[in-house]
């Protein structure tokens, strides 16, 4: 038995490779036909080393194989690759295994969500799984974290994060490191008190928990006002990322609650709208910073932080940078979280300037009216989930960007658990009058280097490659490649249904390909 | 997603059984909530404008308050009406006060005669691009249920001055939001000049109807030339060339355009 179970082991060298171990993810340089995590690297840099394709042969991409989903609902999903499978998510919290060969179905696996389940503030997505070892993670809208056998499918164990009655739940790829798997939750438009969680992979036991909003006594609660941090909001509905040479991960979360009236949570509102920099061993939070204090337009802050090095006044630091979906680029020092610069990268009309400690002054005028107010950005934000991308080979960091205007609307606000929570709203301005662009940006600064215009205000995330490429869709069906260098469009396919979704690449027997999804499938592209 | 522009809860002219006068709540909020959201296409004091006019006895799409709740709550997607943003009961309330009190307004009633209209509408060739209960050139807007979803002060600009009046799209084709029979002029590589209205559109490729409704598609990347010319219409105008009562018994006719087939 013991024999022949060696002498198997022995005759298939991939198993000895099988285990997606946590040093595999932090190289994940190293074997760029794989894709370990949400976005590429625990940098998120959504860059693929790959360089078959290139801005010479991108002309002649051709589908390879198309996925089609079972389920209605809007595919936001980010493929992880590893060893020969593709892992992608199905709406509303689906896991599918695809023979990325084929494109044929290895296992799916389907949580039973209530028919009563609670999704307030997006609509029911999944944004994609995470891999460690041989298990699969994923979030699910009714709030649980479910650990799948990477081989099977079959669930190694499931917990629920929080209670879904309150509104908790889960779209967002968790994030996964040596002992720990990382998960943020949605539900601020539900006024719940956000959190993110550390689980143990092996047992789903939780480790730490790391809230938002701070209660009475903590720091920072006295940016609050009476029991207004209860029901504070701060969700951390999207993906991070992690230093291991600092061992810190930094998290974006969003709005206060309720979102478009402040009149009863005066204050910063910390840790809303903020970044914040964890450490993964307890949770305990080195620093914070935030861009947006008292939010009144729903500009959430869970935007892809993205880390890098760069030299800023002749020193050279460690930095991160986000595309903020209140329209500005920050970049901090990412050991400190010191401010070093902000600068507009989309329209808007709400701040003066940004100060030298990184605080926005506002304009007079722009908050939520009874009779509505026009600014800019839009409801849904200059950036919003959909991820940028930062080259190494370029510096550039590659942004998606929505130019758009809303009339904001302030409500009144009235509370109960499990309903929605937000005190107004928005009508976006939308048609002719909005436009988007994907903008090539000087990472260390936030400079535009190039745009490519589209037609209407994008909900695609970017992926930049060796190849000297940048890929992206649009809402209007179209996937496309741009030179990284230039923005010069060089290859476009209309694919029949809105794009919105992360593109990605990998190979197989030697092969690159580029995955994306749009309407109700998933396609991958390669090479004929 | 708050997308979506026209608001479309139907109304009917026809008399009906007046509103029960049940709300004696203050109309005031209600109007204010009413006047950010939802006069941009129902008009001010929801006398209907891109979308229907509400000040009606009874709504078809919500003949009771808790109808109407619900067409406020949900919206009617497939018609171009969004939900603008979530409520609270009381606000909710409040709106449904306001818009309910609105049929209890005078009417305001079109003062033309339909049959007259009607005439008018065959004496103006409107038919050779417009079609009505099936019949007619497939040009411009079919306007069988055009009573149905615009006002009477839309309708009449619709004909008079027509390039102030584009529809913004409340199909998904080419979008929500988008100017609808946008006149699009097109210089191909080679120098042929296209004149016609967009039809769909995206980053890389636009397609178009010429004035014969031939269909043209078009690379963008292959153009010399692309002129949206926003603040045009193909169609003709008619202000000055019909009498005020001409313009109100047009008005009174498309108005009467109701079909429900």
């Amino acid at each position: 038995m013991r024999l022949a179970l060696l002498f198997a082991i022995a005759l298939s060298p991939l198993n000895l490779f099988a285990q997606v171990a946590p040093p595999r993810i932090a190289a994940a340089e190293s074997e760029p036909a794989n894709w370990l995590t949400y976005s590429g690297n625990y940098q998120s840099h959504r860059f693929s080393p790959l360089k078959q394709i290139t801005r010479e042969n991108v002309a002649r991409l051709t589908p390879a194989w198309i996925y089609q989903v079972r389920r209605t609902g809007i595919v936001e999903t980010s493929p992880i690759v590893a060893d020969g499978v593709m892992y992608i998510t199905e709406p509303p919290s689906t896991v599918t295994a695809l023979d990325v060969r084929s494109g044929r179905p290895l296992w799916t696996y389907s949580p039973t969500i209530p028919t009563d389940v609670i999704v307030i503030g997006s609509p029911p997505v999944n944004r994609g799984v995470a891999i460690l070892d041989d298990t699969v993670f994923v979030g699910t809208v009714h709030g649980h974290l479910i650990a799948l056998d990477a081989k099977s499918g079959a669930v190694r164990w499931n917990i629920a994060v929080d209670d879904n009655k309150f509104g908790y739940y889960v779209t967002s790829a968790p994030l996964a490191l040596a002992g720990r798997i990382i998960v943020g939750v949605s539900g601020a438009e539900a006024g719940i008190r956000g959190f993110l969680d550390a689980y143990d992979p092996k047992t789903g036991a939780r480790v730490w928990r790391t809230h938002t909003i701070p209660a009475p006594g903590e720091a920072g609660a006295d940016t609050w006002s009476g029991d207004s941090w209860k029901t504070g909001g701060g969700s951390a509905w999207l993906t991070g990322s992690y230093d291991p040479a600092l061992n810190l991960v930094y998290w974006g979360t969003g709005n206060p609650g309720p979102d478009w009236n402040g009149d009863l949570r005066p204050g910063d509102n910390l840790y809303t709208c903020s970044l914040i920099a964890l450490s993964p061993v307890d949770g305990k939070m080195k620093w914070h910073f935030q861009f947006t204090p008292h939010d009144i337009h729903d500009w959430d802050a869970n935007e892809i932080p993205v880390l890098f090095d760069g030299t800023i006044n002749g020193r050279a630091r460690k930095l991160v940078a986000m595309a903020n979906r209140n329209a500005f680029y920050y970049v901090l020092d990412r050991e400190t979280g010191e401010f070093l610069s902000a600068l507009p990268y989309a329209k808007q009309t709400w701040a003066e300037r940004i100060d030298a400690k990184g605080r926005p002054i506002r304009r007079p005028d722009t908050a939520p009216t009874l009779e509505g107010t026009l600014v800019f950005p839009n409801i849904q934000g200059a950036s919003n989930w959909p991820s940028p991308s930062y080259s190494p080979q370029t510096k550039l960091f590659y942004q998606a960007t929505r130019e758009m205007g809303t009339y904001f609307f302030k409500g009144e606000p009235s509370y109960k658990p499990g309903e929605a929570f937000v005190a107004g709203g928005g009508r976006a301005v939308n048609g002719d009058d909005a436009w988007g662009a994907v903008r090539a940006l000087e990472s260390t600064t936030g400079k535009l280097k190039w745009e490519f215009k589209l037609l209407t205000p994008p909900m695609s995330g970017v992926l930049s490659t060796a190849g000297g490429l940048v890929f992206g869709g649009t809402d209007e069906g179209n996937f496309f490649a741009l030179d990284a260098e230039t923005g010069r469009p060089l290859w476009d396919l209309q694919l029949g249904g809105a794009v919105r979704a992360n593109p990605m690449s990998f190979a197989v027997d030697g092969k690159q390909y580029v995955a994306i999804a749009a309407g109700y499938s998933l396609f991958v592209f390669g090479l004929p | 997603m708050m997308l979506g522009i026209l608001l479309i809860v139907v109304s009917i002219a026809a008399p009906g059984p007046a509103a029960p006068q049940t709300s004696t709540m203050d109309t005031a909020p209600g109007k204010k909530l009413f006047d950010g959201m939802c006069a941009r296409c129902h008009g001010i004091d929801g006398t209907g404008d891109e979308g229907p006019s509400l000040n009606h006895p009874t709504l078809t799409r919500a003949p009771d308050a808790d109808a109407l709740r619900a067409v406020i709550r949900d919206g009617i997607p497939d018609r171009g009406m969004p939900r603008v943003r979530r409520l609270t009961e009381n606000e909710l309330d409040q709106l449904v006060a306001y818009v309910r009190s609105l049929g209890r307004t005078a009417t305001a009633a079109t003062r033309g005669n339909a049959e007259r209209g009607r005439v008018i509408y065959d004496k103006l060739a409107c038919a050779s691009c417009h079609i009505v209960s099936g019949q007619g050139g497939s040009f411009g807007p079919d306007l069988s249920e055009i009573g149905v979803s615009r006002g009477a002060a839309y309708l009449r600009q619709s004909f008079l001055g027509p390039a102030e009046a584009l529809p913004r799209g409340s199909s998904p084709v080419p979008g929500r939001g988008f100017t609808e029979y946008l006149p699009v002029r097109i210089v191909t590589a080679d120098g042929r000049e296209v004149r016609g209205v967009r039809i769909n559109e995206d980053p890389f490729t636009i397609q178009l109807r010429d004035v014969g409704n031939r269909l043209h598609s078009f690379r963008k990347s292959d153009l010399k030339d692309l002129e949206k010319e926003f603040g045009k219409s193909l169609m003709p105008g008619f202000r000055g060339r019909l009498t005020d009562a001409e313009v109100e018994d047009l008005v009174a006719y498309l108005s009467s355009l109701r079909d429900a087939r």
